[in-house]
């Protein structure tokens, strides 16, 4: 006879119930760990998925996603012109907020060569890449646009011709790919009446200096913004080329900081992820404890319910080892119980979060395990109460 | 009233049950020690009704957990079935696993377990003790006709009406079909009428299955026609002859 099955039977409910609880606390252990493996896979996602040898960016910078990176447009000329480099490009990406698909979005541009430069959107999953020189983009799913949607960024209207599934930046925003120099025109460029005002305020401070109108007229357009900066060059080199030596040779003749994919990666775990990874991992330590706390609080409240039964088994000639097997095993089928409840919530609503969850198998079955034993060590607090309870609290009333 | 009985002659005690002997339990040390039980010495025969009377405090209910093996007395000699389980500190016998071979308990509240049914509280006694779980239930069933309880088999403790819980309590007693009952209080929680069928209940089971069943209660009007009746009184056992005389009588 299991006794552990006949006392759950008769308390199915309230079993449920204390199932279900614990269930969805251990589905937000499960769900922290999507988040700690999503916030760094997503962290790293541009990285892993631009096919470039070099990423070159600003003298002493650890662009151009840890920190911001600013070089001149033509630098990827000088880099292209480098021994060993087969193909240089220049790259822009930046965060902005604008208002896509009928609500307000945050999500990530990313300007590059359309015409077969580095950095573009690896996998298309409906439609094209970029054919033209302006006007077109490359969207990802996630910001709810569809195929010949058009959307209006600074001054101009962008249709979308292709769509990419999960592209998304260090912050786990989607992904817009423009060719460019639309990229630089979103990024710098006003619309005609801020343009209007700034280049008035720029003659008006002209004028004050003492030049003349033809002098102001000239020196206008080299007081216009940065929209000749890109934030990177891409680089591809040759088969066979020496990786430290080509970088060597950019940073001694180009006064540019270069770091290798595996390099920029880095960046990123050790510095902008790091933190994040290790508050998420706190946060993950900490519910682990708390579950196994409730788990162990629950386990002896049940054992306590039924501890004159137990003194009553005890008393009638029960071992030790039957009072143990009812006790470990409503622990075992409580904490299974609520870690399938859990894994089934989790399944059912990762792909609805807004973050990223990553949800590795071997990660979820460590976490089975840390649950399986911690119930089962957390229920020897119930196990000593009733083995030390003493069989004459059967007797009297 | 007077001491109780000296133990049976040698040919006597050979035929008990339970043989006990100059039983002592002290609690607490120095100043502070209580004696609870005193010299007690009795016998209890197989089939033979035995009445364990007393107010609070007299020490009826130590002497029940001492007999029953659940507290270890200070002194003095236990015998049950003619095997020496006390002797001055336990003789090294497994008394839990001799508890649930020998000895049937019913309580004042019925302690059946609340998750199990009537056939199932029988039958747990059984399994616990080794017995198949069918040929437990088989028993179970057979002890639930035995006690007019057969069309009760699979409900639940908790709608079980107080008389039907303590039948239930007795049908695990008798599961192992053990040599001693002991039932500490078996009709307090239940009026008289179901008290007095609970008693007769347990009269029977003593003439037909020559069991000894030793009782702690409180009430005199329950044990009458009970063949010994012993009262403890400041941790002594004594007979009241008067109490014995009106309830044989």
């Amino acid at each position: 006879m299991d006794l552990a099955i006949k006392d759950v039977q008769r308390h199915v409910g309230k079993f449920i119930a204390t199932i279900i609880g614990v269930g969805l606390l251990m589905s937000i252990v499960l769900i922290m760990n999507g988040i700690y493996q999503g916030n760094t896979s997503d962290g790293v996602w541009l990285i892993d998925n631009t096919a470039t040898d070099l990423w070159v960016v600003e003298n002493g910078r650890g662009g151009p996603f840890n920190e911001q990176s600013r070089i001149a447009e033509e630098s990827w000329r000088s880099v292209a012109a480098i021994s060993g480099v087969a193909k240089a490009s220049p790259f822009i990406s930046y965060t902005v907020q604008r208002r896509v698909a009928m609500r307000e979005q945050q999500f990530a541009i990313i300007g590059y060569d359309v015409f077969g430069g580095l950095g573009g959107p690896g996998r298309i999953v409906a439609g094209r890449p970029i054919a033209q020189a302006h006007y077109e983009a490359v969207a990802d799913m996630k910001l709810g646009l569809r195929l010949g949607d058009t959307l209006h960024l600074g001054v101009h209207d962008y249709t979308v011709v292709g769509l990419t599934r999960k592209a998304v930046d260090a912050g786990g925003n989607p992904l817009l790919y423009l060719s460019l120099h639309d990229a630089q025109e979103v990024l710098y460029d006003q619309d005609n009446r801020a343009r209007e005002r700034s280049r008035s305020a720029e003659t008006e401070r002209l004028i004050r200096s003492g030049y003349s109108s033809a002098e102001t007229q000239r020196l206008l357009p080299l007081l216009s913004d940065g929209s000749g900066t890109v934030n990177a060059v891409l680089v591809k080199l040759r088969p066979g080329a020496s990786i430290p030596r080509v970088a060597a040779d950019i940073e001694r003749w180009l006064y540019l900081s270069v770091y290798t994919s595996r390099q920029e990666r880095n960046l990123m775990l050790e510095g902008r992820l790091r933190k994040m990874a290790a508050i998420l991992g706190l946060f993950r330590a900490l519910l682990v404890i708390v579950s196994l706390v409730i788990i162990a609080l629950l386990i002896y409240v049940l054992t306590v319910e039924k501890i004159k039964a137990i003194a009553t088994l005890k008393l009638i000639g029960a071992s030790n080892g039957i009072i143990v097997r009812l006790i470990l095993e409503q622990s075992i089928v409580l904490t299974v119980s609520s870690f399938l409840f859990a894994w089934v919530v989790v399944q059912l609503t990762y792909d609805h979060f807004p973050r990223t969850l990553v949800l590795l198998p071997h990660e979820t079955l460590a976490s089975f395990v840390v649950f399986f034993i911690g119930g089962m060590a957390s229920s020897l607090v119930g196990i000593v109460h009733a083995l030390r309870t003493p069989p004459s609290l059967a007797l009297g009333g | 009233m007077h001491c109780a009985r000296p133990l049976h002659s040698h040919s006597e005690a050979d035929m008990s049950i339970v043989q006990v002997e100059g039983l002592r339990k002290v609690f607490g040390q120095g100043e502070l020690a209580v004696e609870a039980l005193r010299e007690v010495s009795f016998s209890v025969e197989p089939g033979e009704l035995m009445a364990l009377l007393g107010p609070s405090g007299s020490g009826k209910s130590t002497l029940l957990l001492c007999i029953s093996l659940i507290q270890e007395p200070s002194s003095g000699r236990i015998t049950m079935n003619g095997r020496k389980i006390y002797d001055n500190g336990w003789t090294g016998i497994d008394v839990r696993r001799f508890r649930r071979e020998n000895i049937g308990f019913i309580f004042q509240a019925h302690n059946l377990i609340p998750f199990l049914n009537a056939r199932d509280n029988i039958a747990i006694a059984m399994e616990i003790n080794g017995v198949h779980w069918k040929a437990a239930r088989k028993r179970a069933l057979e002890l639930l006709d035995y006690l007019d309880l057969s069309n009760r088999s699979s409900a639940l403790p908790a709608i079980l009406s107080g008389g039907e819980q303590q039948r239930v309590a007795i049908g695990r007693a008798l599961a192992n079909s053990p040599s001693i009952i002991f039932a500490d209080e078996p009709t307090a929680s239940l009026d008289t009428v179901r008290g007095t069928k609970v008693m007769e209940l347990l009269k029977r089971i003593a003439r037909e299955q020559q069991t000894a069943v030793i009782t702690v209660t409180h009430d005199i009007r329950m044990i009458e026609g009970f063949d010994t009746i012993y009262h403890i009184v400041d941790g002594r056992l004594v007979v009241d002859d008067a109490v014995a005389e009106s309830t044989t009588a």
